[in-house]
C-alpha cells in the first residue's frame, strides 16, 4: 500500500502498525496513485493507495482518472472528516466521494464501521470483475475509531472468462475467412488478457499482419515477421498503411481512441470488435459485428472456427514488404545524441522481461514507436488520460510487483519533474530502478506541436536549467550524464544493473522531433514524415 | 421520448451517479420522477430522453453501475402520463395515457413551455 498519512486516516495507519501490511510512504499522493497502478498493471491485481482527507484525497485525483482510463484495477482509500462534521467544510474536508466518482468504477462513502469489510470486499471485487479499473473508499475518521462486527468472510465466486457466444464467433470466423486483407488490431483489453499466443495463432491462419494500440503494445512479440507495431497519430507507417487498406479489421480490447485512428469516419472497413465492455461497441466506430466477451477466450474461440490455413497472401507478402520498407537504421552516430540512438541501445541491452515504464510526450513517443516489446504486459504507460508524471511512480511500483525484473522508467525532463520528488521514496525505499532520461530541456512536444500547426511561434516550453544529476544526487539516488552517444551504453548498463536508483541524464538533440506524424480524418491521412523516408503510401 | 425505469439503490449519491453518466455523454433528460418502491431499500427512477438512441446508450452505461439493479425501456405504448402546461388560456393540467397526452400537448401548441411531462 502506497501512501502518505493525514490526520483522518491516523486511526487507521495505528492499526496498521500490527497489521502486517507493508506500507510505503511516499512523497506525494499523486506518486502513491501511480505506484499503486505501476503495481497492479504487473502484478495483474489490485495495488493500493492511502491519502487523507481534503488535498490528500484531491492530490489522488489525477492518479486514479490515470487508472480508470487504462482500465486498471486501483483501490483508493480516503480518510474523511467525521460523519459529525461532513457537509460543514471542516477542516480539510472536500467532496471527495462526488470528485472520484466519474473517474472510478464504483466508490462507497462507509458511515456504518460494520459495513466496512462488505464494502471493502465488493471494492476488490468490482475492480478486478469484467473490465478492471479503480475503486475509491472514503471513510470518514469516527467509522475508523468505531466498533463494528465484521460479517464472516463469503467463499469466493469464481469468475469465469466472459465466453463469446457461438453463433457471433461463427459470423466473425466467416467474415475474416472471406477478407481479402484482413488485419487484426490489439488493444489494451488484449494485452491484459494474456491474448498473444491466441492472435499470432489466428494471424498465421489468415496470414494476416497484426497493429497494436498504444496500449495493446507487447501483447504480440514485435519483432515477430507479422507484427506490424503500432498504429496511430506516432505509429509506424506501416501499421498505419494497414490501417488505410484493410478491408476487414478484427479489433480486441480497443477503444478506437482519436489518436490511434483518428477520425472515426476513416475506418470504412469491416469491422468485427471484441470487448469486454459492452458499452465500448459502436462507441466512436460502429462495428459490423460487435462480439461482448474476453479478448483470449474470444480470439481462441474465433481460432477454432477458422478451417482455413492461409499460407500467404498478396496481402501478407505487401505487409511483409511494408516492415523492411519501414525498418530504418535508428543506430544514429553523432551528438548532440539522438533520441533513436537511446531507444537503439534500449533495444539491445535490456532483457526480454524487462519492464518498460514511459513518462509521457516525446519520450513516450520515441518509446512507443521504436522499441521492440518482446512479451506481453511490458511496457507500461498511460494510454489513456496522457498523464505526465506517471512514469517514476508507476517504475516504482511495479518493481513492488517484480523485484526479480529490470525496471526502466523512460522519462523526459518536463515529465519527469512533475514527480521526481519520488526520487527520494526510492532511495528511501531500496527501490532500484533505472531512469533513461531523454533530456531535452524543453517540453518537447509542445515545442513540436507549436512548430508544425502554431508557425514555429515558440512559448512556454523552455525548461532549461535544472542539473538533474545534482537533483537525483540531492534526493540519493546515483546520476551519470551521458553528452556522448559513445558513452550511452555503459551508463545504460551501469544504470540497469545498480542495486540503487540511478538516473542516466542523457543530453539528447533538443532540435530533434517524433516523426512520422499522421493524421487520420475522413478525408484521408495526412503525415508529417520529418526524417521519415518511408513512402508507403499512408 | 423515450421513457427508462430502474431500479436503484436507495442511497445517498446514487442519483448523482446516475446523473453523471447523462453528463458525460452529454444527453439532456427531459423529465424525472424518483421515489421509494415496492422493493424495500430500493427506490425506482423513470425519466424521458429525447430519442431511442440516446436511451439506448443511457440503458447501456447505467446497466454498468453498481447501484443499479435492473434498467430497461419502457416499451409499453400505453402509460399514464401527466403534464402540466402553460397555454393562451392560462395553466392546464393534462392526465391520460402517454399518447393522449403527447397528442393534446401537440394540438395545444403550448406558448411558453412545458412544465413537466412524466411518464408513470
Amino acid at each position: 500500500m502506497f501512501g502518505i498519512p493525514g490526520a483522518a486516516t491516523l486511526p487507521l495507519y495505528d492499526e496498521l502498525l500490527d497489521s502486517g501490511i507493508e506500507h510505503i510512504l511516499v512523497r506525494h499522493e499523486q506518486g502513491a496513485a501511480h505506484m499503486a497502478d505501476g503495481y497492479a498493471r504487473i502484478k495483474k491485481a489490485p495495488g493500493m493507495c492511502i491519502a487523507t482527507s481534503g488535498a490528500g484525497a484531491t492530490n489522488l485525483v489525477t492518479g486514479i482518472a490515470t487508472a480508470y482510463l487504462d482500465s486498471s484495477p486501483v483501490i483508493a482509500i480516503t480518510g474523511q472528516v467525521p460523519t459529525t462534521v461532513l457537509g460543514s467544510d471542516g477542516f480539510q474536508e472536500a467532496d471527495i466521494f462526488s470528485l472520484m466518482m466519474p473517474i472510478t468504477k464504483h466508490n462507497f462513502r462507509v458511515t456504518d464501521p460494520s459495513t466496512l469489510a462488505t464494502d471493502f470486499r465488493s471494492a476488490f471485487r468490482i475492480a478486478t470483475s469484467g473490465r478492471c479499473g479503480p475503486v475509491h473508499i472514503d471513510i470518514p475518521k469516527d467509522v475508523l475509531t468505531r466498533e463494528g462486527d465484521i460479517p464472516p468472510r463469503p467463499t469466493p465466486m469464481p469468475i469465469s472468462p466472459m465466453e463469446p457466444s457461438p453463433d457471433e464467433v461463427l459470423v466473425a470466423a466467416k467474415m475474416l475467412m472471406q477478407a481479402e486483407r484482413p488485419l487484426i488490431m490489439l488493444g489494451g483489453g488484449a494485452n491484459w488478457s494474456g491474448a498473444g499466443a491466441e492472435a499470432l495463432a489466428l494471424a498465421d491462419q489468415l496470414a494476416a499482419p497484426i497493429v497494436t494500440t498504444l496500449m495493446g503494445k507487447g501483447t504480440v512479440p514485435e519483432t515477430h515477421p507479422l507484427v506490424l507495431g503500432m498504429i496511430g497519430m506516432h505509429g509506424r507507417a506501416a501499421a498505419n498503411y494497414a490501417l488505410e487498406n484493410c478491408d476487414v479489421m478484427l479489433v480486441v480490447g480497443a477503444r478506437f481512441s482519436d489518436r490511434t485512428v483518428g477520425e472515426p469516419a476513416s475506418c470504412r472497413m469491416k469491422v468485427i470488435h471484441i470487448d469486454i465492455d459492452r458499452t465500448e461497441m459502436g462507441k466512436n466506430v460502429c462495428p459490423t459485428l460487435g462480439i461482448t466477451a474476453e479478448a483470449k477466450a474470444a480470439m481462441s474461440a474465433i481460432s477454432k472456427a477458422i478451417n482455413l490455413k492461409v499460407h500467404s497472401s498478396n496481402w501478407s507478402e505487401a505487409s511483409g514488404e511494408m516492415i523492411k520498407r519501414c525498418a530504418c537504421d535508428i543506430d544514429v552516430c553523432e551528438d548532440p545524441i539522438s533520441p533513436r540512438k537511446v531507444i537503439h541501445e534500449l533495444n539491445s541491452i535490456l532483457p526480454k522481461d524487462a519492464i518498460i515504464v514511459t513518462e509521457v510526450g516525446q519520450c513516450q513517443m520515441w518509446a512507443a514507436h521504436f522499441l521492440d516489446i518482446k512479451d506481453q504486459r511490458t511496457f507500461i504507460t498511460s494510454g489513456g488520460l496522457g498523464c505526465m508524471g506517471f512514469g517514476l511512480p508507476a517504475a516504482i511500483g511495479a518493481k513492488f510487483a517484480a523485484p526479480d525484473r529490470k525496471v526502466i522508467d523512460i522519462a523526459g525532463d518536463g515529465s519527469f519533474t512533475m514527480v521526481c520528488q519520488e526520487l527520494a521514496t526510492a532511495a528511501k525505499n531500496d527501490i532500484p530502478v533505472a531512469i533513461a532520461l531523454f533530456n531535452n530541456s524543453r517540453l518537447g512536444m509542445i515545442k513540436q506541436h507549436q512548430r508544425l500547426f502554431y508557425g514555429d511561434r515558440l512559448t512556454a516550453q523552455d525548461l532549461s536549467g535544472v542539473d538533474m544529476v545534482k537533483l537525483a544526487e540531492a534526493f540519493g539516488a546515483e546520476a551519470i550524464r551521458v553528452e556522448h552517444h559513445q558513452d550511452l551504453t555503459p551508463a545504460l548498463q551501469q544504470a540497469i544493473d545498480s542495486d540503487r536508483p540511478c538516473l542516466v541524464d542523457i543530453q539528447i538533440n533538443r532540435e530533434e522531433d517524433i516523426f512520422p506524424l499522421t493524421i487520420r480524418t475522413a478525408a484521408g491521412p495526412t503525415v508529417h514524415r520529418g526524417s521519415c523516408p518511408y513512402e508507403g503510401g499512408c | 421520448m423515450e421513457v427508462i425505469s430502474m431500479l436503484v439503490k436507495d442511497e445517498f449519491g446514487v442519483m448523482q451517479r446516475i446523473m453523471g453518466e447523462f453528463t458525460r455523454k452529454r444527453i439532456n433528460v427531459e423529465t424525472i420522477v424518483v421515489g421509494k418502491c415496492e422493493v424495500p431499500g430500493k427506490a425506482r427512477v423513470v425519466l424521458s430522453v429525447i430519442s431511442k438512441e440516446m436511451a439506448d446508450i443511457a440503458v447501456e452505461r447505467l446497466g454498468r453501475l453498481h447501484d443499479v439493479e435492473a434498467v430497461e425501456i419502457v416499451e409499453e405504448p400505453r402509460q399514464s402520463a401527466y403534464a402540466l402546461i402553460s397555454t393562451s388560456k392560462g395553466w392546464v393540467g393534462l392526465i391520460g395515457s402517454r399518447d393522449e397526452v403527447a397528442e393534446i400537448i401537440e394540438k395545444t401548441e403550448p406558448e411558453h413551455y412545458i412544465k413537466t411531462v412524466n411518464a408513470l
